[in-house]
């Protein structure tokens, strides 16, 4: 009877109840039709447990980090400084918009606010300078995904809160990923710019002219070192450290750019708070719902499923790699994490496959997929932003998505692409 | 009719009040978590001198600004959900169902309720927290461990001010249905994205 969870978890879903009640209704009307209405009350503790977390609580952080530079006008910089670098390449633009997002990624931990900050600029500016608007929006939403693969990450505090791994081993595995897929996106808008004349670039910067651009973006680029750096030489706790990008982002926006007043404060606390009370929330939910399918045998089961299949972990990892972009399609990137990860991690370590590579390879496909419908977050705030249909802009992004699935393969297959640099701090063997 | 579309009406207004103060307590909770953490930081470093209670008090904050805050976010549809079924349904067919949702929701909550007055009212709430003490006389001489109760409020908390947007957006579709949308006060801000860590 219990095993039914996640099909009526599906159901709901697919109905559209919110996930976060999905997760618990589901569970929660099962325990009672099995007669262990007792074990009701255990998912309201998960709940609260679940959120009860010193290092969860980075992720309100680095929200409230993104906003206030984003309130101080540092999108726009941003901006302006990638297209003093790449501007110039046929197809400027769409490299642009790329080039914004790595950068960006190195402040915000989350794709869905790059959309929200950086599309609001670059789509519009890409449509006055002749590009099909679905196509501006498709590499929008196809280069914020590495958001949260650049450090830092919402989505990677996540997956080291459930798995025990270490942030900051994390964090440094996303970093070659996280450009590799911005490389590759900016080799395809290449391909596609001499195939399909896509308009014009803009005029090569002059020298004064980049230098003023990176100027200007130099302070709030200057966040990930002082995060980066922070954590890797022991100085601070991934949370410490986002809270002290919290006072940086605060005090070059209020004082150093004087783009932030005092008059702005109450709102940005008040955005950063509402949306990390839903990510928390889910994350409790998650947490509640992952104990329900403990108690069902789930994990054991599908790991019996798995290896039934094939016991070669090359194969396996193929295999890992559909189901979660499947799962991706369904479940947003979190809850997805807190669910899958106690089952599929395990399953690697004893195949000898490092969980830092394995986290990564999780991570990245579930970032990516954002991107697919029905639950892709990131449409959805591509949607927002520039007005179009989510299943306009999922048509869209399909070249981009298949360019990714093909770096996620190269990521899986390469362990050195996510090993090297933790390897290099010593966080791996 | 009338009588229902004051009452969905007047359920609207006193959530607005209610969400309103949360969202302010939450920004304020918000605002405290950074300045204890950076205390933290600071007295570890240039003190030298490791304060017990930052990390408890910034999850005791944490706790109460999600539960202050997440409502508003479900009230103003924040929370993420697939709409592509509903929005293939016929009007009549998809309000029916979003109502029959809200009150899957609405039972959920109600049920925790339950749950979170137990566990607040029970044994857990009893125990004290670690770290966390406050001054009951007006000369400070006299301090009182927090109990856990006050930490676990915030779920409790939560969920009241959840279910109360729940019925309030039942009640909202459930008119909606009968009579048509008009007449029923707009939410302020609605369809905001939620769901960040994404």
């Amino acid at each position: 009877m219990l095993s039914f969870f996640l099909p009526l978890f599906l159901v709901f879903l697919m109905l559209g109840l919110p996930v976060v009640f999905g997760l618990l209704a589901a569970p929660a009307i099962l325990l009672w039709l099995n007669g262990q209405e007792r074990d009701i009350v255990l998912l309201y503790r998960n709940v609260y447990e679940g959120m009860n977390s010193f290092p969860l609580m980075a992720i309100p952080f680095f929200m409230l980090a993104g906003e206030l530079m984003n309130r101080g006008g540092i999108s726009a910089r941003i901006v302006g400084f990638a297209q003093a670098m790449v501007g110039h390449f046929r197809g400027g633009l769409a490299q642009v918009n790329v080039v914004d997002s790595m950068l960006f990624a190195g402040i915000s931990g989350s794709a869905v606010a790059d959309v929200s900050a950086l599309g609001s600029i670059i789509i519009p500016q890409m449509e006055k300078k002749g590009y099909p608007k679905p196509f501006a929006a498709a590499i929008t939403a196809a280069s914020a995904i590495i958001g949260p693969i650049i450090p830092p990450s919402g989505i990677m505090i996540i997956y080291a809160y459930v798995m025990g791994e270490s942030v900051a081993a994390l964090f440094l595995a996303g970093i070659v990923p996280g450009i590799l897929i911005g490389v590759a996106l900016m080799i395809t808008i290449k391909l596609m710019a001499d195939r399909y004349k896509l308009p014009e670039a803009l005029p090569r910067a002059t020298w004064g002219e980049a230098g003023q651009a990176a100027g200007a973006a130099f302070w709030p680029l200057m966040t990930p070192v002082l995060l980066m750096g922070g954590i890797l030489s022991g100085v601070f706790t991934p949370t410490e450290a986002a809270a002290v990008a919290v006072g940086y982002s605060f005090f070059i926006s209020l004082f150093v750019l004087k783009t932030l007043t005092f008059r702005d404060i109450p709102g940005v606390l008040t955005r950063a708070g509402i949306t990390s009370s839903v990510v928390m929330l889910l994350v409790g939910a998650a947490m509640a719902f992952k104990t329900v399918a403990a108690l069902a045998h789930t994990p054991e089961l599908l790991a019996a499923t798995l290896l039934g299949i094939t016991e070669n972990p090359l194969l396996l990892l193929l295999l890992v790699n559909l189901l979660l972009f499947i799962v991706g399609m369904f479940l947003d990137a979190g809850p997805a994490i807190i669910i899958l990860g106690p089952i599929l991690g395990p399953i690697f370590a004893s195949m000898g496959v490092d969980p830092v590579h394995f986290a990564i390879v999780m991570v990245v496909n579930l970032t990516v997929g954002l991107l697919t419908p029905p639950m892709g977050l990131v449409l959805f705030a591509t949607s927002a932003v520039s007005g179009l249909r989510v299943e306009t802009i999922a048509r869209a992004v399909l070249p981009f998505l298949a360019v990714e699935f093909l770096v996620i393969l190269l990521i899986t297959y390469v362990p050195a692409i996510a090993l090297t640099l933790p390897r290099l701090a010593g966080f791996v063997d | 009719m009338t009588a229902f579309l004051a009452i969905c009406n007047g359920l609207g207004l006193i959530n607005g009040a209610l969400l309103a103060l949360g969202r302010w307590i939450g920004a304020v909770c918000l605002g405290l978590m950074v300045v204890v953490i950076l205390a933290q930081v600071f007295f570890r470093y240039a003190l030298n001198n490791a304060l017990p209670w930052p990390e408890e008090a910034s999850r005791f904050l944490m706790l109460w600004s999600t539960g202050l805050m997440a409502p508003t976010a479900f009230r103003r549809g924040g929370f993420v959900a697939i709409d592509m079924v509903i929005r293939l349904l016929p009007r009549a067919v998809a309000t029916g169902l979003s109502v029959f949702l809200m009150a899957v929701t609405i039972l959920a909550l109600w049920i925790a309720l339950g749950i979170g007055w137990s566990e607040v009212t029970g044994l857990g709430g009893r125990f004290e927290t670690d770290s966390l003490r406050v001054p009951v006389s007006l000369d400070l001489s006299v301090w009182m461990k927090v109990p856990k109760a006050w930490m676990m409020a915030s779920l409790l908390v939560g969920v009241a001010l959840l279910l109360l947007v729940a019925v309030e957006l039942a009640l909202r579709n459930l008119y909606a249905l009968i009579r048509g949308p008009a007449g029923l006060r707009n939410i302020p801000e609605t369809v905001m994205l939620g769901s960040g860590a994404e």
